[in-house]
C-alpha cells in the first residue's frame, strides 16, 4: 500500500503530538503528557539577554519535522507575552505537520467594554496577534481556549486561525456527581451573562439567577429567579478577579436560606492574591464557601493557592489531551 | 518669475536614509520648456552630502509637481503637514521636544492605566478629533513588558479614520543579539517585525515605520508589504556636533568592527578612518587595529549601539596604546543594561586609556537618557529635529 493510503487509515485519536510549553505551564504540561503515551514533552531554552529581551532556543528543532506540534501557553501578564509569541511564531515554520496553540485562559477579555470611541480593545489586539500566527503544512493553527469571556470574541479571530472553544463545565459536572448531596445541588449564576454562557450545559440542575440592581447610589446583588432554600447552591461563572461578585452572591443566597454555598470558576485570575479572602480560617468563623472549584488554567494562581480549603483544583489536562487529538 | 539657468539635477541620498520616501519639489516655470526646472530642495539634516541632479530627458510631458517634504518647515509653512503626535510614558520628554520643533506637530494624550490583573486599560482622548488627521505614535520598546500596551494603541489608531499613520520607533530592539546559527534559534527580531507588519492600514495606506540605525541592515527585509519602513540615522547629529569641536580638524573615526564600518563609513567619508577587529589569539579574542593610525588624533569610536560597553572599552584601550591623544565615542542607542554606563569615566585631560572625552548618545533609549543626563562624559544628541522632519514625509 502506498503512504497516502496508510495515512488516511491512521485511526482517529492516535496522533502523536509533541508538546512544548512555557515555564509557567510546566506542571499542566506534564499532566497533559501523562494522559496519553501519544503526547511527548519537548523542551525550549528560555533565557534572556542582558537587555531583557528573550534569548530562545528550540531544542531538537529538526526532530519535529513532519510531526504534530502543540504549544501550551499562559499569558498571565503582558510581560510574558513576547517571549511566548516568539516561539509560537517560529514553531509552525519548522516543517511541522500541524500546529496547535493551547491557551487555556484568554486574558484581556474580561474588562473590555467599547463604550465610546477612544476605548482601546486589548482583547482585539490579542486576537489580532494570534490571528497572525504563520500557517504550517497542516494549514491554519488550531487555537484552543477555555470559556472565553465574551462569546462575541470568537469573531475577533481571522480566518488564519481555527479557534476551538472548549469549556471546563464537564469537569464541574463530574465533580458534582461525586458529592454525597449531589441530588440537592442548585446552580446559581451571578448575572445574566453567566446564565447565557452556561445554562445549556447545566440545564438538568435547578437554577437560580442573580442580578445587580441599582438602589440609589449603590449596586446591590439580588435574587432574580429561582429558590435556593435548603439546597447546596453552586455559583458558576467563567472567571473570578477580586471575588467581590461571588461574595455578594453568597450573602444573598445564604440570606435566602441556602444550606451550603460553593463556587466554580474556570479561570482563577485573583489579582493581588485576592483568593486569600476565601480561605477557611481555623478560628471557628463561619465558612462562607464549602467548596471553591477552579481549573489550572491560571498556573501562577493555582500554585499560590496550593491545597488550601475550600479550593479544589480540577485539572484541564484530560480535556486538553483530548482536544489535541482533534 | 525670472528664468533660471537650466539645472542639472540628480538625487543621491546617504546610505539607507529616506530613499524611498523623500521627494523633490519640481516647479516648472514654462509649459514649453520642459528641460528647465527650478529645484526647490531644502536639506534634510546635515546638507553636506546632498547634491541635486535631474535627468531632464526622462521627464514625461506632463510635469509632475511633487510636494517637498523637508526639514525647513519654518521656511515653507504652507507645505507643513499637521501631525497629531501620541506617545507613551517613556517617550514623553522626546515627544515634547519634537512638538517644540514645529507648529505643525501637536501633542495628543492617551490615558494609560492598568486593570487589577495587570492588563492595560487604555483610552485615546478625543478620538473623534483625530479623524482626517495625520497621526503618529512615538513608541519605545525598552523591555518586553511594555510592548503589549503600546501595541494595543498602535493597532487601534489607524482604524479611527485618520488620514495616515506613522509609527516612530527610534530604537528597534531584539536585533542585536540575533544570530540564526542553527535550526532552533529563534529570531525575536523577526517576531517583532512580524507584529509590526500587521499594523492595520489606514486611509493613508500602509503605516510608515521610522527607526534609526537598525542593527542589521538585512532586518529591513523582515517587514511585510503593509508597512513602509523608513530607515533613518543619527550620524548627521554626530557630524554636526563634531564640527562644533575646537579640534574638529583633528578628528579620526574608529569602527570597532567591520559591521560598524559597513553601516557607517559612507556617511563619514571625509574623516580619516581606523578600523578595529577582534582577532583570535589562542583561546582569547583580542581587539586589534586592522587599518588606520590614531596617533595624536582625537579618535571618535562610532557604532550603532552599546550594551555592556565591553567592545568600546577594548577599542579604547587599543587606540590609547597606539597613541590616540583623545578618545570619544558615539552610539545612536545607549542600551546600557544593568547600568553598564557606569563603566565610562571622563578623561579630563591626557589620559585617554582611562576615560573618554565625550560619549555621545541619542535620546532613542529614554530610560538611559534619564540616568546619564548631565553626567560627563555623556552628552545626549536629540533626535527631535530629525523626527520632526521625517514626520513631514
Amino acid at each position: 500500500m502506498d503512504e497516502g493510503v496508510l495515512r488516511v487509515m491512521e485511526k482517529p485519536n492516535e496522533k502523536q503530538i509533541l508538546l512544548f510549553y512555557c515555564m509557567e505551564s510546566e506542571d499542566l504540561a506534564r499532566k497533559v503528557a501523562e494522559q496519553s503515551p501519544l503526547i511527548q514533552l519537548q523542551s525550549i531554552n528560555w533565557r534572556s539577554f542582558d537587555d531583557g529581551f528573550p534569548n530562545l532556543f528550540i531544542n531538537n528543532a529538526q526532530y519535529i519535522r513532519g510531526q504534530h506540534v502543540a504549544f501550551l501557553a499562559s499569558f498571565s501578564s503582558p510581560a510574558v507575552i513576547f517571549e511566548q509569541l516568539s516561539v509560537i511564531f517560529a514553531l509552525p515554520r519548522l516543517f511541522v505537520a500541524s500546529f496547535t496553540l493551547v491557551l487555556p485562559f484568554f486574558p484581556t477579555g474580561s474588562f473590555e467594554r467599547m463604550e465610546e470611541e477612544g476605548d482601546v480593545a486589548t482583547a482585539f489586539t490579542m486576537a489580532r496577534i494570534l490571528s497572525n500566527i504563520p500557517i504550517s503544512r497542516g494549514g491554519p493553527t488550531s487555537l484552543v481556549i477555555y470559556d472565553i469571556h465574551a462569546l462575541q470574541e470568537r469573531f475577533y479571530f481571522s480566518d488564519h486561525v481555527l479557534p476551538l472553544f472548549e469549556t471546563g463545565i464537564p469537569l464541574l459536572k463530574q465533580r458534582l456527581h461525586q458529592l454525597p448531596d449531589a441530588d440537592n445541588v442548585v446552580v446559581a449564576f451571578p448575572d445574566d451573562g453567566a446564565w447565557k454562557r452556561f445554562h445549556k450545559q447545566l440545564d438538568h440542575f435547578p437554577m437560580v439567577v442573580c442580578a445587580k440592581v441599582r438602589e440609589g447610589d449603590k449596586r446591590i446583588v439580588r435574587l432574580k429567579e429561582g429558590n435556593p432554600a435548603g439546597s447546596h447552591v453552586v455559583i458558576v461563572d467563567d472567571l473570578v478577579q477580586s471575588g467581590g461578585t461571588l461574595i455578594e452572591c453568597q450573602k444573598v443566597l445564604a440570606a435566602h436560606g441556602a444550606s451550603k454555598v460553593s463556587a466554580y470558576v474556570t479561570h482563577s485570575v485573583f489579582p493581588k492574591r485576592s483568593w486569600e479572602r476565601f480561605i477557611h480560617k481555623n478560628d471557628g468563623s463561619e465558612k462562607a464557601f464549602t467548596y471553591f472549584w477552579t481549573t489550572d488554567s491560571c498556573p501562577l494562581t493555582v500554585k499560590a493557592i496550593g491545597n488550601r480549603a475550600p479550593f479544589e483544583i480540577l485539572s484541564l489536562a484530560g480535556s486538553i489531551a483530548d482536544a489535541l487529538q482533534i | 518669475m525670472s528664468p533660471a539657468p537650466p539645472l542639472h539635477c540628480s538625487f543621491s541620498a546617504p546610505i539607507q536614509t529616506l530613499k524611498p520616501s523623500l521627494t523633490l519639489a519640481l516647479i516648472p516655470f514654462s509649459k514649453k520648456d520642459k528641460f528647465r526646472f527650478r529645484c526647490e530642495l531644502t536639506s534634510f539634516g546635515n546638507p553636506q552630502k546632498w547634491a541635486v541632479e535631474f535627468d531632464s530627458t526622462t521627464i514625461p510631458n506632463h510635469r509632475p509637481v511633487l510636494m517637498a517634504s523637508t526639514a525647513a518647515l519654518t521656511s515653507s509653512p504652507r507645505n507643513a503637514k499637521k501631525v497629531c503626535l501620541f506617545y507613551c510614558a517613556e517617550t514623553k520628554a522626546l515627544a515634547e521636544r519634537i512638538a517644540a520643533e514645529s507648529d505643525a506637530i501637536e501633542l495628543r494624550s492617551i490615558t494609560w492605566r492598568t486593570f487589577e490583573d495587570g492588563f492595560p486599560n487604555l483610552f485615546i482622548s478625543n478620538a473623534q478629533g483625530i479623524r482626517g488627521q495625520h497621526v503618529a505614535f512615538l513608541a519605545s520598546f525598552s523591555s518586553p513588558g511594555v510592548i503589549f500596551e503600546q501595541l494595543s494603541v498602535i493597532y487601534a489608531l489607524p482604524k479611527l479614520f485618520i488620514s495616515s499613520f506613522t509609527l516612530v520607533l527610534p530604537f528597534f530592539p531584539t536585533g542585536t543579539s540575533e544570530r540564526m546559527e542553527e535550526e532552533g534559534d529563534i529570531a525575536t527580531a523577526f517576531t517583532l517585525a512580524r507584529i509590526l507588519s500587521n499594523i492595520p492600514i489606514s486611509r493613508g495606506g500602509p503605516t510608515s515605520l521610522v527607526t534609526f540605525d537598525i542593527h542589521a541592515l538585512q532586518e529591513r527585509f523582515y517587514f511585510g508589504d503593509n508597512i513602509l519602513p523608513c530607515f533613518d540615522s543619527g550620524i548627521p547629529l554626530l557630524k554636526a556636533r563634531l564640527q562644533q569641536l575646537p579640534d574638529s580638524d583633528n578628528i579620526s573615526i574608529a569602527f570597532p568592527d567591520d559591521g560598524a564600518w559597513k553601516r557607517f563609513h559612507k556617511q563619514l567619508q571625509h574623516f580619516p578612518m581606523i578600523v578595529c577587529a577582534k582577532v583570535r589569539e589562542g583561546n582569547q579574542r583580542i581587539v586589534r587595529i586592522k587599518e588606520g593610525d590614531p596617533k595624536g588624533r582625537h579618535v571618535v569610536i562610532v557604532d550603532d549601539l552599546v550594551q555592556s560597553g565591553g567592545t568600546l572599552i577594548e577599542c579604547q584601550k587599543v587606540l590609547a596604546s597606539h597613541g590616540a591623544a583623545k578618545i570619544s565615542a558615539y552610539v545612536t542607542h545607549g542600551i546600557f543594561p544593568n547600568r553598564s554606563w557606569q563603566r565610562f569615566g571622563e578623561d579630563k585631560g591626557g589620559c585617554p586609556a582611562n576615560g573618554l572625552t565625550y560619549f555621545w548618545i541619542t535620546d532613542s533609549c529614554p530610560l538611559t537618557v534619564k540616568e546619564v543626563k548631565n553626567k560627563p562624559p555623556f552628552e545626549v544628541l536629540s533626535l527631535a529635529s530629525s523626527i520632526a522632519a521625517t514626520l513631514q514625509i
